[in-house]
């Protein structure tokens, strides 16, 4: 679905868009299949327009900012899932718990790439894997083409 | 209490276009067990006994074959709780959360928010799981009530407790 399609889109239908694509990142992060970061980003979609579309000292904007970070971490995008926290973070009227669950989504990443990598944790490198993500994210594949 | 799984999204209309069909999980769910349509439920929430008559339309049985047992009970159990909890207090589906916000739904009504955590069970083991479950829910840390619900299949049972 393209971002034009989700700016269309009510809060009613983002909730059952993102309820089901939650369900489907979850099932495919069970079975360690390799698109369960492809289903975070569908929800890291639902969840930034929820986002923008509701204030965030309601429920459900607190949610739908938390769940945006979230989503951007699980589908490998930390930068996009920093500069989200940064976003709404800065919003005065972020909740205290909200804000909790934001830099606790952050730090939990952190500590699972660390545990994934030691070595590089250990000498300050994990920014490293960013990199590497990002240079795999740009590419049509993970192999050069030929020609 | 009647608990009509078959009307399950004329009640809960956000779960309209879900790919997972429910109240059709739950039938199956209750009928893999033995059960045929309507079953008496004893209810428990909150310490207060109770029972429910769970109604459902009979499915094609021949699908057990096809689905994942486990995703069967969870999918079963999270039908019956719904139903349940729209019974108990007229709760709407508003979505569903990440598992990081240590429970499965948030409904709503009158602008009054529940965390629901559901859990199903075809053991003997429900009021236990419903301890784990009590555990888990209290960590979330929305501004909402919080409950867990776990349903038994075996011997019908829908287990309650807000925490």
């Amino acid at each position: 679905m393209t971002e034009a399609v989700v700016e269309t889109l009510s809060e009613n239908d983002l909730d059952t868009l993102v309820s089901i694509a939650i369900r489907r990142a979850e099932v495919l992060e069970d079975v360690g299949s390799a698109s369960a970061e492809e289903a975070w980003l569908e929800v890291l979609a639902y969840e930034e327009r929820l986002a923008a579309i509701t204030p965030a000292a309601d429920i459900a904007g607190g949610i739908a900012r938390a769940g945006a970070v979230h989503a951007a971490l699980a589908a490998g995008r930390r930068e996009d899932a920093e500069r989200l926290a940064r976003k709404f973070l800065s919003d005065p009227s972020l909740t205290p718990e909200r804000r909790a669950a934001i830099e606790r989504a952050i730090e939990e990443d952190g500590r699972r790439l660390a545990a994934h990598f030691p070595a590089l944790a250990k000498t300050g490198r994990l920014s490293e894997v960013q990199n590497w993500r990002r240079e795999v994210a740009k590419a049509a594949g993970v192999f050069p083409r030929a020609a | 209490m009647k608990l009509a799984l078959h009307e399950l999204l004329n009640v809960h209309v956000a779960l309209r276009g879900h790919p997972i069909d429910y109240a059709r999980s739950g039938a199956l769910a209750l009928a893999r067990a033995g059960h045929s349509s309507p079953v008496r439920s004893v209810t428990e929430h909150d310490g207060r006994s109770g029972h429910a008559q769970i109604e459902w339309l009979e499915h094609d049985p021949a699908i057990l074959g096809a689905v994942d047992e486990h995703r069967l009970t969870e999918d079963g159990a999270e039908a019956v709780a719904l139903a349940y909890t729209h019974a108990i207090g007229r709760w709407l589906v508003k979505r569903r959360l990440r598992r990081g916000e240590y429970a499965d739904w948030l409904l709503q009504m009158e602008g009054r928010s529940l965390a629901l955590e559901v859990s199903g069970t075809t053991t003997n083991d429900a009021r236990g799981r419903l301890r784990e479950k009590m555990e888990q829910v209290a960590h979330c840390t929305l501004p909402a009530s919080r409950m867990a619900v776990v349903v038994g299949f075996v011997q019908p049972m829908i287990l309650a407790e807000t925490v």
